[in-house]
């Protein structure tokens, strides 16, 4: 399975952190999204990474964005960790590596937790995928910057508005 | 269109309606709340809902209804109205959210929807009660469904008519 850009990223079938069953396809829902993937809640790396998009939430809350986070963590798991970061977006559980495997994203150097590789990904809202980050390096992973700078050239080619109607 | 229009009548409305009947925490009759599908306002006291959570096949739940004292409305992006939606969204998920309006810049209101043993005790931490006065009720069923929790982190509206948290531009 190819997850380059120009690929459209599968419609992830998950539970959230509340159980609820979610597809990407429905979270995405006609706007941008960053997807992430991360090892687990007990990752210093990507706690740090967690904050920044926290950091990012509140100018994105305004900007018609969606950010998901995906990883092998159980739903309350996901849920406790969401609600100490105090993230407002949603959080996917694949428990049971379903998608780990189909996606190929298995980080096969922690035989241990036998996580995901932290990865992300800008999506068009079709899914399309506009960047692939590899975060196995934690400086691998987009700056806040970079993100803006992905969201911002989605949301110029999907909004028919984006040059402001003016007189 | 995503929305319909809900109101907490005195009186069992007419047929077209969903209805159901509504008790207070005490178990005394409170009236019916109803909601109708359709563009007109079919009630002066109606407010624009959001249409997803609407199910006529909904089991009995418990809600929190924020409503304005009379002649009192306050602006949909006040502060206030944000944070509440922030809240809404960080916090352990409810069976169904929407907020209330008869315009396109106004918060009139809020219903959340809970189900279980603790339902009514979860609504006494509703975060719109803090805008505006809430009642806890007990609604029977036929009316309320359960949707999944918003997506966030988006708190504005998908066009500014539009109950939130609906998540499509009209």
């Amino acid at each position: 399975m190819s997850l380059q850009p120009g690929e459209r990223f599968p419609d992830l079938e998950l539970p959230d952190h509340s159980g609820s069953p979610r597809s990407l396809r429905e979270l995405v829902a006609g706007d941008p999204a960053i997807l992430h993937f991360y090892r687990g809640w007990w990752c210093p790396k990507e706690q740090a990474f967690l904050r920044r998009l926290v950091a990012l939430q509140d100018e994105l809350e305004v900007a018609y964005v969606r950010i998901v986070s995906v990883s092998v963590d159980a739903p309350q798991t996901s849920a406790a960790l969401r609600a100490g970061l105090g993230a407002r977006w949603t959080f996917l559980s694949d428990a049971d590596r379903t998608w780990q495997t189909r996606l190929k994203l298995r980080e096969t150097t922690d035989t241990v937790h036998d996580p995901y590789v932290p990865a992300v990904f800008t999506l068009f809202p079709d899914r399309l995928i506009h960047s692939a980050y590899d975060g196995y390096w934690t400086l691998g992973r987009p700056t806040n910057e970079e993100l803006r700078i992905d969201l911002r050239t989605i949301q110029s080619q999907i909004r028919a508005d984006w040059h402001a109607p003016a007189a | 269109m995503s929305w319909a229009w809900l109101d907490l009548a005195d009186n069992e409305p007419a047929r077209g309606t969903l209805c159901t009947a509504v008790r207070d925490a005490a178990g005394e009759p409170a009236g019916w709340l109803a909601a109708w599908r359709r563009r007109a306002r079919p009630t002066r006291t109606a407010l624009r809902v959001f249409d997803a959570i609407l199910d006529e096949h909904g089991a009995p739940a418990a809600i929190s209804l924020t409503l304005p004292p009379p002649g009192v409305r306050v602006a949909f992006d006040d502060v206030a109205v944000q944070q509440a939606r922030r809240t809404i969204l960080a916090n352990p998920p409810w069976d169904a959210v929407s907020t209330l309006l008869s315009d396109a810049s106004h918060f009139e209101g809020a219903v959340v929807v809970a189900r279980g043993d603790d339902a009514v005790r979860r609504l006494a931490d509703d975060p719109f009660a803090r805008i505006f006065p809430a009642r806890v009720l007990l609604v029977d069923g036929e009316l309320l469904g359960r949707i999944a929790p918003p997506a966030g982190p988006t708190i504005e509206r998908y066009g500014s008519a539009e109950p939130w948290p609906s998540d499509r531009f009209a």
